[in-house]
């Protein structure tokens, strides 16, 4: 199974275990706003939409609000004022986001966030806990999709180990254990060089393709133009777009 | 990787802090372990002494702080002896000397010859006393064992230079290691004359000895009767004390030893807040992240409660042969002992853990997340 997903790194189809079957969920975020304490607005007044399994990505300065934009979709934050609806459902009436995140959406964060003291394949196991696969289970996922992001070999090596761009494609590999139909990225290619933002460009492309909706954040236009629709911020709102 | 695996991880890759959890615990539970194991040891070796004689029940003053410093008068056995179901009594005064340095409260029961057949002494070698003889000692046979005394020698006690007439044995440690004198020597060395200690009792065949020793302790409100070991501890105010002042310790150690496990992990919290906010933004409920830090405290909490009884073990054995307690404090370890420990830890986690784990559960996986 691991020779498969080696081999899949070129090969689109090749992407473990997403689930083509089960639909991946349009967002939609109806006027949404984020004021900070201290009056700090973050959003002011978003209304978006995403078509189910496309590509966007979400550009602008720095201090626009992407990435608040991307907390509360993935429901680690709240909107102040205005929904946020992900395949339909309105976040706030979740029970447990944490499921929701679970069962649906890979997280990228901006810094890669690796628990130091985990190994890599550790790191990557830390999403499946609590979904039923065993601890055998859980170590063949991560296995593989270590060996999908070029890391085969390096599973045991602790993140103080690993390069920058080594790390961030550990943290893509978590994002995908659970196989997401929300794969939501912030910055993901931001600590990489270029042949490396291309192999993490062309993953998500087949995480799209394999039926997953994709919301990437960066501040690099020519990393923007590689999605299908770029939406671009400033101050909190949402300024322009552009289908490429 | 099992839950376990990760909890394990997280243990052996924090060891500074994970010692000084093992540590607290361990101190608290060799602190009440301790004080557990040696004040049951002193307990029972008191209560021994009323199951010397082999009566249905024993007579003591009531409300006395020892039991060795009950005082009888022959008027009081002889009603003892009147009552309705009494077959017979024997009036006995027990006595303490420090003998040497091995033997510091040596005892010594002052007991009419008569009687010793009748209350479970066997006579193993030699002869018993004469009734009012003032330099004649039976020895039991630990006793005769620990001092290296055989029949015909001498044992300097009681204020004479005895012949030992024999050895006997009651079947009981404590008796065993005993020597017995005719009473009135007792009596008379200590200057109590008529007065008894202890009366034990046997009652008439076909009577219930709840029953007439309820008779006694209606007749005579200033005596009280026991009948079983356990009741022992009431009669005697010193171990009364002696378990408040253990009860209490146990409380404060634990309480002590929450706060300690309360702070470390509190800590520990405080300095892995970001890694709670990951945890719970890629997908983990709050009961598993809770769960994690309560299971690390649990498995730290009983690596603690085995060290503090390896070190119990330790202190005791040492305790044991301070010049000032040997022969005194036997400590003696029963599961119970056990038990208490580890529900001693099971405690300190519990408490201490009460509020890190609130704050944890509190926790917004944003706020963690940008923790620094
Ligand atoms: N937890 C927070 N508390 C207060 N202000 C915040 C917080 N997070 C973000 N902000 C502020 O909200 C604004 C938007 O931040 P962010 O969404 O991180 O922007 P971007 O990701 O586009 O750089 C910034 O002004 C930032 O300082
Ligand atoms: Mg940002």
């Amino acid at each position: 199974m691991s020779d498969t997903a080696r081999t899949s790194t070129s090969d689109p189809a090749g992407v473990p275990a997403l689930d083509p079957t089960s639909g991946a969920p349009s967002v939609v975020l109806e006027e949404v706003t984020r004021v900070y304490p201290g009056k700090v607005v973050a959003l002011a007044g978003v209304t978006l939409t995403i078509e189910p399994g496309t590509f966007v990505a979400v550009t602008g300065p720095s201090g626009c609000g992407k990435t608040t934009l991307l907390h509360l979709v993935a429901g680690i934050d709240t909107p102040t004022t205005g929904r946020v609806l992900v395949g339909g459902t309105d976040l706030a009436t979740l029970h447990d986001p944490s499921r929701y995140r679970r069962d649906q959406v890979g997280l990228v964060f901006q810094l890669h966030q690796l628990l130091p003291r985990l190994s890599a394949r550790a790191n990557v196991e830390l999403p499946m806990f609590g979904t039923g696969r065993s601890s055998g289970e859980r170590r063949h996922r991560a296995d593989e999709l270590l060996a999908l992001v070029d890391l085969a070999g390096r599973e045991d090596r602790l993140p103080v180990q690993l390069s920058g761009g080594e790390r961030q494609r550990v943290a893509i590999a978590r994002a995908l254990a659970n196989s997401p139909h929300l794969l939501l990225a912030d910055e993901p290619t931001g600590s990489l060089d270029s042949v490396a933002t291309n192999r993490v460009l062309d993953m998500f492309r087949e995480v799209q393709q394999h039926g997953a909706t994709v919301i990437m954040v960066t501040h690099e236009h020519d990393v923007a133009a590689r999605s299908d629709r770029v939406v671009e911020m400033c101050d909190g709102r949402v300024v322009g777009e552009t289908a490429v | 990787m099992t839950f376990g695996g990760l909890v394990a991880r997280t243990i052996l890759s924090k060891k500074a802090r994970s010692a000084g959890l093992v540590a607290a615990v361990a101190i608290a539970v060799l602190t009440v372990v301790t004080l557990a194991v040696t004040s049951s040891g002193l307990e029972s070796s008191a209560a021994q002494i009323i199951s010397v004689g082999k009566a249905d029940f024993t007579v003591v003053q009531k409300g006395v702080s020892d039991t060795l410093s009950s005082t009888i008068d022959e008027q009081e056995v002889a009603r003892i002896e009147a009552t309705p179901g009494v077959a017979s009594t024997v009036g006995v005064l027990v006595a303490t000397e420090r003998i040497n340095a091995d033997n510091p409260v040596f005892i010594e029961i002052g007991i009419p010859p008569s009687k010793l057949a009748a209350f479970g002494v066997t006579i193993l070698r030699g002869t018993a006393f004469a009734p009012d003889a003032t330099n004649q000692v039976m020895l039991g046979w630990r006793a005769a064992a620990n001092l290296n005394l055989k029949v015909g020698d001498k044992f300097k006690a009681n204020g004479a230079v005895n012949t030992v007439t024999g050895i006997y044995s009651t079947g009981n440690a404590f008796g065993d290691a005993a020597a017995m004198f005719p009473l009135p020597a007792v009596q008379g060395y200590n200057r109590v004359p008529g007065i008894v200690t202890l009366v034990f009792v046997k009652v008439a065949p076909g009577a219930s000895s709840a029953t007439v020793a309820a008779r006694v302790d209606h007749d005579m409100p200033e005596l009280t009767t026991i009948r079983t070991a356990s009741q022992f501890g009431r009669a005697d105010r010193n171990l009364i004390y002696l378990k408040a002042a253990v009860n209490g310790s146990t409380v404060l150690a634990v309480l002590i030893g929450a706060v300690i496990v309360g702070n470390t992990m509190l800590l520990s919290l405080f300095e892995r807040t970001r890694e709670f906010g990951l945890l719970r933004a890629v997908g983990w409920t709050r009961r598993r992240t809770v769960g994690m830090l309560v299971g690390e405290s649990l498995i730290l909490g009983f690596v603690g409660a085995v060290v503090g009884v390896g070190l119990s073990f330790l202190v005791t054995a040492v305790i044991e042969r301070l010049p000032a307690l040997r022969g005194i404090l036997h400590a003696q370890y029963s599961a119970s002992a056990f038990w208490r420990a580890l529900l001693t830890a099971l405690a300190m986690i519990l408490i201490g853990s009460a509020y890190p784990v609130a704050r944890a559960a509190l926790l917004s996986p944003l706020e963690a997340l940008s923790h620094e």
